[in-house]
């Protein structure tokens, strides 16, 4: 549990509001919950108007992160600038950050309604709208999200979506600068997921806001997100667009993480790594010696048996999908067995049938140098 | 061990599948068995519970309803009720605002000393309430530390109505903190970091957000705290001095009552105590049967 940090002054002048999208910078941040480091040198730039996506494993610091930029948890170490201002000179109030919680956090003694209208009936009595005013506004809010005619209803009594959708309508009214979002989508069932990740997305697009949410979803964040921060350990892994973390990952935990691969230990010798009975030229930059090789489970083909090329693999069972087929292979390089995805011309192909023996060899690989510190 | 809530589940639910399809349910006993445990509680409770309460009132109109109405309406009886109403008007207050503040640091705050300070609030559960009362004549009474100060100055606390108010303070303190730090704890402090970044200030999200959240607990909480401050009597009996009409309460008059063989006079004063007792139970089981899942949290005692 953390201390809260009570706003002071708050009955100071509200600052203007920025015009268009705010930039955030955040400079090595560093923060430690009893001798871990939740946060080690972080340093990250948010450009104005993007919808950002810091993606990690539990207790990578993601979340610490999150709630250190929005100035819930201040970090030890470091600063966060909102356009060059340094944050900590602001009081939460005056950062106006729309936080959506990962539970949603609505006060459940209040309808839809008064949680709305919250941030909006809090405000010291100078600047609070009038009664139709902020009646006005919760209506368009719940407009947006989908929920009008919901305004007298209880959290309990909204489904987990709903309540998701509430949580973000009471973020947005305050008018927020920036809005951050706390795994938004981990609590939901799969399908209202996929709807509300487009419908966050048209929110993103419709309000332009500087947008960061964390997911540990790779999935989600590669789809939704303009770039996506990779983090592990505390620190960032790589920051890229989806594209750039795809086809370009930094490291192996990056490559291993963004999932569906398959990792082969292989030597490095001459500039090739010899996996799956295939040599792949590996960059120069990599020495001669034991090196770790990372395959996409959709980079494998299926060698005809003539050519003799690749390495042997007995089919264990073929799933069908709607684009081709998920072949389980075993083969002697991989630790587990291989599901490797399969283009259609394949499903028709006799060739590929359960225990059957099949030469497959991976057409890219992402290869780095082994050494201790990888995963 | 860490008990698995599924497990948990299972048994319940074989439990109630026994109860309902089968009296020869694998997991459940006899009914022969069953019937003497049960029988064998009842009676424990009737023997202990039912028939002391049903005791006190028999006792109490033994006399008829003349000598109950008036036993309780002469003047050291009015009198010992005032001072009991009078001094459950101060503690419980008191306790509320000290009860929430405890709470409220404890279950949203991390600080130094914070679990002595968990263990200082029971204090008053652990220790007798006659050294409660002890205490207060050490530092108040006349050679007590402060004896000489409060003599010179006039100020009577011992044997005299600060000194009740004081004790009972001291035995209610846990009552409204106890029943409160659970469901503060189990809460966490998101509500309240919404509050604050939605631009709440601090005041305003313990009020709006922080106090909503536990009306009930607190509720209960007072309800308890409210039945032992009137109820209070070794402390009180201690630096009360037993004056008739100025610092008797309600059980220490029953208790002279008692010893001067008035038994009807007694019986219908400790009647009135039972009639609390009984209002605040039946409080206690509607806020426990309206409001069960926001009191779950709260664990009694």
């Amino acid at each position: 549990m953390v201390s809260l940090p009570l706003p002071q002054g708050t009955r100071g002048p509200q600052p203007e509001a920025p015009q268009g999208p705010v930039r955030i910078d955040v400079e090595s941040l560093s923060k430690r919950f009893a001798g871990f480091a939740a946060l080690d040198d972080v340093s990250l730039i948010v450009r104005p108007g993007e919808l950002l996506a810091l993606l990690g494993p539990s207790g990578s610091g993601k979340t610490t992160l999150l709630r250190a930029i929005a100035g819930l948890a201040p970090a030890e170490e470091g600063i966060v600038r909102f356009n060059g201002v340094d944050a900590s000179t602001l009081t939460l109030r005056e950062r106006r950050v729309g936080f959506v919680f990962q539970h949603y956090a609505l006060f459940r003694h209040m309808t839809v309604f008064d949680n709305i209208a919250f941030g909006l009936n809090v405000r010291p009595r100078g600047q609070r709208p009038g009664k139709s005013e902020i009646a006005r506004r919760v209506r368009r809010l719940l407009e947006l999200v989908q929920l009008s005619g919901m305004e007298k209803r209880f959290p309990a009594q909204l489904s987990g979506g709903q309540r998701q959708r509430v949580a973000l309508a009471r973020a947005l009214a305050i008018e927020p600068t920036v809005l951050l979002l706390d795994e938004p989508f981990g609590a939901l069932d799969a399908k209202v997921r996929k709807e509300l990740r487009t419908w966050l997305r048209q929110i993103h697009n419709e309000t332009g806001l500087t947008t960061i949410f964390v997911t540990h979803d790779q999935e989600e964040a590669m789809e939704l997100a303009d770039r996506v921060v990779v983090m592990k350990d505390g620190k960032i892994e790589q920051v890229g667009t989806p594209d750039e973390l795809y086809d370009d990952p930094a490291t192996p935990f990056v490559c291993d993480f963004l999932g569906d691969t398959y990792k082969f230990q292989a030597v490095a010798r001459d500039g090739v790594a010899h996996i799956c009975g295939v040599d792949i030229p590996v960059d120069e930059d990599i020495p001669d010696g034991p090196v770790e090789a990372f395959v996409r489970a959709d980079a494998f083909e299926v060698v005809p048996r003539e050519l003799a090329e690749g390495a042997p693999a007995i089919v264990r069972s073929i799933r069908r999908t709607g684009l081709g087929i998920i072949a389980t292979v075993s083969i002697e390089d991989a630790e587990s067995h291989l599901d490797i995805q399969l283009g259609r011309e394949m499903v028709s192909s006799s060739e590929v049938s359960v225990g059957a023996t099949i030469f497959i060899r991976p057409l890219v690989a992402t290869v780095f140098a082994t050494c201790a510190a990888s995963g | 061990m860490t008990l698995d809530p599924l497990q948990i589940d299972r048994t319940v639910q074989q439990r109630n599948r026994g109860r309902t399809k089968s009296l020869h349910s694998p997991v459940g006993e006899s009914i022969v068995v069953r019937g003497l445990l049960i029988g064998v509680s009842l009676l424990f409770l009737a023997i202990v519970l039912l028939l002391p309460l049903a005791a006190v009132f028999t006792e109490a109109f033994r006399g008829g309803a003349g000598s109950f109405f008036h036993a309780i309406s002469e003047p050291d009886a009015q009198a010992a009720i005032r001072l009991t109403l009078f001094v459950a008007a101060i503690s419980v207050p008191l306790n509320i605002v000290f009860g929430v503040a405890a709470s409220w640091a404890i279950a949203k705050f991390e600080f130094a000393g914070k679990s002595f300070l968990i263990t200082l609030i029971d204090l008053p559960f652990s220790v007798s309430p006659v050294i409660a009362g002890m205490i207060y004549i050490l530092i108040f009474g006349a050679s007590g530390w402060l004896g000489p100060w409060l003599a010179e100055h006039d100020i009577k606390v011992v044997f005299a109505v600060p000194g009740i108010v004081l004790a009972t303070i001291f035995v209610t303190f846990p009552f409204v903190a106890r029943q409160l730090i659970p469901l503060m704890q189990s809460q966490g402090t998101t509500d309240e970091e919404a509050a604050l970044s939605l631009g709440a200030s601090g005041l305003v999200s313990f009020f709006k957000v922080t106090l909503p959240n536990v009306k009930w607990a607190l509720l209960y909480g007072v309800l308890l705290c409210n039945a032992r401050a009137m109820g209070e009597f070794g402390a009180v009996s201690v630096v009360s001095g037993h004056i008739r009409g100025l610092t008797n309460t309600m059980p220490l008059h029953v208790e002279i009552l008692y010893n001067e063989y008035n038994f009807i006079a007694a019986f219908a004063v400790a009647s009135l105590l039972a009639i609390l007792a009984l209002v605040t139970l039946a409080l206690k089981t509607a806020l426990e049967w309206r409001y069960s899942g926001e009191l779950a949290a709260a664990s009694g005692h």
